[in-house]
């Protein structure tokens, strides 16, 4: 730009590079001689044009960016499928090149980041979209699953309760119910039983008739101790689905927990007979049958019966109770009857001369006296040496349902 | 023959309806609305057209450089290791013949051209220039140069204002203006960004807010990015993370990012500063392998960091998603630096913009990353300082304060960060300002052998007032309604020649002691001294008013009174011709 020179006509400068003056060469040629409306006209005709083929280039040109980016998308989908997080995310990142405002492509991006375990980066991401959108409730789920793996519980509450609340674009009722029995179960897994209740009665009172569901629910009941809720959800599924094991397990469970052991036993003999490998159903099962054949108080049962089962769960104590003495070191006589065992032992040894089976069948006070003297031992007993097995777990579990056994 | 009358003179005239509406149609005809309208008006409606074919022409060119970028390096964003190595070769050389055969005046800093078209140039812009910005940029940007678009669409907007501004025969002053005008249609559409470009050609091209010029550069900048939105949609250029400044102590990280932007600035600058010159000065033949030799070079480092080929958006957009690690995010900072100097000083057509962006986000991320590292209380995100990053280093490379931190909230779309843009932006800028004296669009200019006006001169060019002008007025003030014997005796000690008076509207009024002397010697001596006085009165300045408007209402007035604004009656001080001239000497001298 350093050798300009003057127009010697209009005394305009040269521009560097030109060799006439383009204002003297401009006037002379066709559209200097047009007038201004003219032209002015033709302008707004050129721009109605350039308009339309813009229109045709922008057209042609999202046309192309949308099938790159489908093409990169399915790519990103099948790599993430084949647990290649990494290369997904490349994918994932292509295709967003061509498609920035994709939610489909950005939230398929942060679920392959937290695959990848690049956690930063998908909280960083998620939490612009969720700035955009924040009653959008796939988004505040995984937030909420990316605060449950950065341990941040009141952030996973927060978003746990923002996605039940939140917009769903499909299947609104289902997903809401999902993401609580998601919250749910993180509540369970973080100690917060009283809360997860909470979240499950809620639950439990807006379901819809499905038996899976009702199973679901009424298992995560069951898990934080309702086992009253839990049970009329597994019934209720039983009558929608009378053949479901796992309601059936469940129930019997529920039962089985809720000292009802003969209900327990029908029920897990029922999910025996459609799953015979399930090795908790086949435990309960056994020691719901061993606690009804312990029992003298169940129905239908002679005063002879009665008797023979009370002096066989005394013979059961007794032995308990000396057992764990001598595996503790106790001295059983040695007269202090501070300690709980001693005492137990003394009472045991008071009524002893009186537990035979012919005394114990004419006095149900007697019988009752050394029903009650056998759980309170196998309660101190599971106190002080752990929890029993066979027998005495029956005979423990049977004082407990039936309010004996004193702590 | 019958005498019958003609049927021209016995039939009534066919009788003509006069339509309502039919003055209104003529009057709403085009080329009458044309014809009448004003010069201003006319302006502004070529505002509008100006910003919507500036509009057209930047999606335009947006989609050629993405549709080249797809064909020459690939779909990917990590593009295959032959066609990164070959496409900017290849590219730098067509472009390389491009602008030294068909258009030789792509060439350089778009900015500082449409500067020249205005301060030069008479507005002119050969229209080829729009093409071969065009042509040559898209093709540099698309085959990887470390170049963004900004630049070039701010000329090619320009380019389109002067074309239609000569061919509409504007006055010359309009067509001096016009350029701007579509500069900043240019600069939106390509930024999305109406008030930054707005701000950026005021700051950077004018100079000044000048009302007449404002309405228009609005006009062209809105209508632009109507366009861009209609056509590409209307999300900005990044999505930003969330930010909240939880505690104002925070506010130090990001003034030591500002500190980190003004140093990254100053290397920025002394790159180009140093390379472009030298690189020009090589012989002509070289000029032709110079765009090839950089392109290769860029390959090489864009071989193991792509990210800094082409303009760089979407990897600004990952930074701030802290996709890359502080120690990433500081090599691909350096990298651009180093490549975009390539690129630029090689003679290959692009703008700058774009590469500042970029460097800032990385250095912003950078500075961002460390600072978590040591500080973990800080709530700040690897995405905020990267924004704020962007502002500092466009703030100081470009040396454009307030364009820099309006960029930042607009592209943020986030009030809250413009604390934090703000202190740092700030801080970069005095850095830069204090280590190299010539900002870099001067520097250019400089360089091509252009003596253009530095904005930021003008912008901090010291006014000389009326108040350092001035000076006491010793005489008496006269009063109109004494008489003129009176007001004789009253001037008769003066040193004054030319006295002040005040009429009875406290208007005021000079007149000589001559004069008076002359009235009471021809017997003129209980007539009232309004009679002498002049029917115009004698404009005022207050002290606070610049010596160009007292230059200008003094006239040919020997004095003019300085009255103050509070009290027109009171006078603060006379002022002078001479007054005037031995001020501006003054400020000359640095007085």
């Amino acid at each position: 730009m350093t050798a300009e020179r003057q127009c010697p006509k209009c005394g305009q400068i040269i521009p560097w590079g030109q060799v006439e003056c383009p204002l003297c060469t401009e006037r002379t040629s066709y559209f200097w001689s047009l007038r201004r409306d003219t032209f002015l006209l033709l302008t707004l005709l050129v721009l109605l044009l350039l308009f339309v083929a813009t229109g045709f280039a922008t057209k042609f040109y999202h046309a192309q960016e949308k099938v790159i980016a489908e093409q990169w998308f399915a790519r990103g989908e099948a790599e993430l499928r084949a647990g290649q997080a990494s290369a997904a995310v490349e994918d994932f990142r292509n295709a967003l090149a061509y498609s920035r405002d994709n939610a489909k492509y950005r939230l398929e991006l942060d679920k392959a980041l937290l695959a990848a375990g690049r956690l930063q980066e998908a909280h960083a991401r998620l939490l612009a979209l969720w700035e955009q959108e924040p009653g959008n409730g796939v988004l505040n789920l995984e937030l909420a699953r990316l605060a449950v793996r950065q341990s941040s519980v009141p952030e996973a509450l927060r978003y746990y309760h923002n996605a039940i609340y939140g917009e769903w674009e499909k299947d609104p009722v289902e997903q809401r119910h999902a993401a609580r029995l998601e919250l749910a179960q993180f509540l369970l897994r973080s100690g917060q039983k009283a809360a997860a209740q909470s979240e499950l009665i809620g639950l439990a009172a807006d379901l819809p008739p499905d038996s899976g569901l009702e199973t679901q629910v009424g298992s995560l009941l069951l898990a934080s101790g309702e086992n009253d809720q839990a049970l009329k959800l597994f019934l209720e599924a039983l009558r929608l689905n009378p053949g479901q094991e796992a309601a059936l397990f469940s129930a019997g469970e529920a039962y089985y927990n809720l000292g009802n052991y003969s209900a327990a036993a029908h029920y897990l003999r029922r999910a025996l007979e459609g799953d015979p490998h399930s090795t908790r159903a086949q435990t309960l099962a056994g020691t719901a049958r061993l606690i009804l054949s312990v029992n003298p108080s169940e129905p239908r049962l002679s005063r002879q019966e009665r008797a023979k089962r009370t002096f066989r769960a005394f013979q059961q104590a007794m032995a308990r109770l000396l057992n764990c003495a001598a595996s503790r070191g106790i001295n059983l006589q040695a007269g202090q009857e501070s300690r709980r065992l001693q005492s137990l032992y003394a009472q045991a040894m008071d009524v002893q001369p009186d537990v035979q089976i012919p005394a114990l069948g004419e006095d149900s006070d007697l019988r009752a006296t050394v029903m009650d003297l056998a759980f309170d031992i196998e309660n101190a007993t599971a106190q002080e040496c752990g929890q029993p097995q066979g027998l005495d777990l029956a005979l423990l579990l049977l004082g407990r349902a039936q309010g004996g056994g004193r702590p | 023959m019958s005498a019958s009358p003609s049927p021209t003179a016995s039939t009534p005239p066919a009788p003509r309806f006069h339509l309502p509406w039919a003055d209104l149609l003529r009057r709403l005809h085009w080329r009458h609305l044309t014809f009448t309208l004003r010069e201003q008006q006319l302006f502004l409606l070529l505002a509008v057209i100006i910003g919507l074919f500036s509009g057209l022409s930047v999606v335009l060119f947006r989609i050629a450089i993405d549709g080249l970028r797809f064909e020459l390096l690939g779909s990917g964003l990590t593009p295959a290791a032959l066609r990164v190595l070959l496409a900017p070769v290849l590219g730098g050389l067509v472009v390389a013949f491009l602008v030294i055969k068909l258009f030789p005046r792509v060439r350089g800093s778009g900015v500082n051209q449409t500067k020249a078209a205005v301060y030069v140039y008479d507005g002119f812009i050969p229209f080829n220039t729009v093409i071969g910005k065009f042509v040559t940029c898209a093709l540099a940007i698309g085959s990887g140069q470390s170049l963004g678009p900004e630049d070039p669409s701010l000329q090619m907007g320009a380019g389109i204002a002067s074309a239609l501004g000569r061919r509409l025969r504007l006055s010359r002053e309009k067509v001096r203006l016009i350029a701007p005008v579509g500069a900043a249609a240019g600069l939106a559409a390509a930024f999305n960004a109406p008030i930054s470009a707005v701000l950026f050609v005021i700051e950077e091209v004018i100079g000044t807010w000048s009302a007449g010029v404002l309405g228009a550069i609005i006009l062209s900048a809105v209508s632009s990015v109507v366009i861009t939105r209609w056509f590409l949609g209307d999300q900005p250029l990044f999505s930003i993370p969330p930010y909240h400044l939880v505690h104002p102590a925070e506010l130090l990280a990001y003034a030591a990012l500002g500190v980190v932007g003004g140093l990254a600035s100053l290397v920025f600058v002394h790159l180009i500063r140093f390379a472009r010159p030298r690189l020009k000065a090589l012989p002509r033949w070289t000029h032709y392998l110079q765009p090839a030799v950089a392109g290769l070079l860029i390959g090489v480092i864009g071989l193991k960091f792509p990210q800094v080929m082409g303009a760089g958006y979407i990897y600004i957009d990952q930074a701030m998603h802290d996709q890359y690690a502080w120690q990433v995010l500081a090599m691909l900072a350096a990298f651009k630096i180093l490549s975009t100097s390539l690129s630029f000083v090689s003679g290959t057509p692009g703008g700058m913009f774009a590469p500042a962006l970029f460097i800032g986000a990385m250095m912003g991320g950078a500075v961002g990353g460390v600072e978590h590292h040591f500080f973990p209380w800080l709530t700040g995100s690897v995405g905020a300082y990267a924004l704020v990053g962007m502002g500092a280093l466009f703030a100081g490379f470009l040396r454009v304060p307030m364009t820099s931190v309006f960029m930042v909230l607009e592209v943020s779309g986030n009030y809250s960060i413009i604390l934090p843009a703000m202190i740092s932006n700030m801080i970069a800028y005095l850095i830069s300002r204090q280590y190299q004296s010539t900002p870099l669009f001067d520097m250019l200019s400089k360089q091509d052998g252009l003596d253009l006006p530095s904005m930021e001169e003008r912008r901090e060019v010291e006014t000389p007032r009326v108040e350092d002008a001035l000076r006491p007025y010793s005489g008496p003030i006269l009063q109109g309604g004494d008489s003129i014997a009176e007001a004789l005796r009253h001037a008769a000690n003066s040193p004054q020649g030319v006295l002040l008076a005040q009429d009875g509207e406290g208007s005021w009024c000079s007149i000589t002691k001559e004069e008076l002397q002359r009235q009471v010697e021809a017997g003129n001596t209980a007539a009232p001294l309004s009679s002498l006085l002049p029917s115009t009165p004698l404009p005022h300045v207050h002290p606070d008013q610049v010596l160009d408007e007292a230059l200008r209402r003094l006239g040919d007035a020997p004095l003019l009174p300085v009255v103050n604004r509070a009290n027109f009656r009171k006078l603060e001080g006379v002022i002078s011709l001479s007054d005037i001239l031995q001020a501006y000497r003054r400020q000359e001298s640095g007085g």
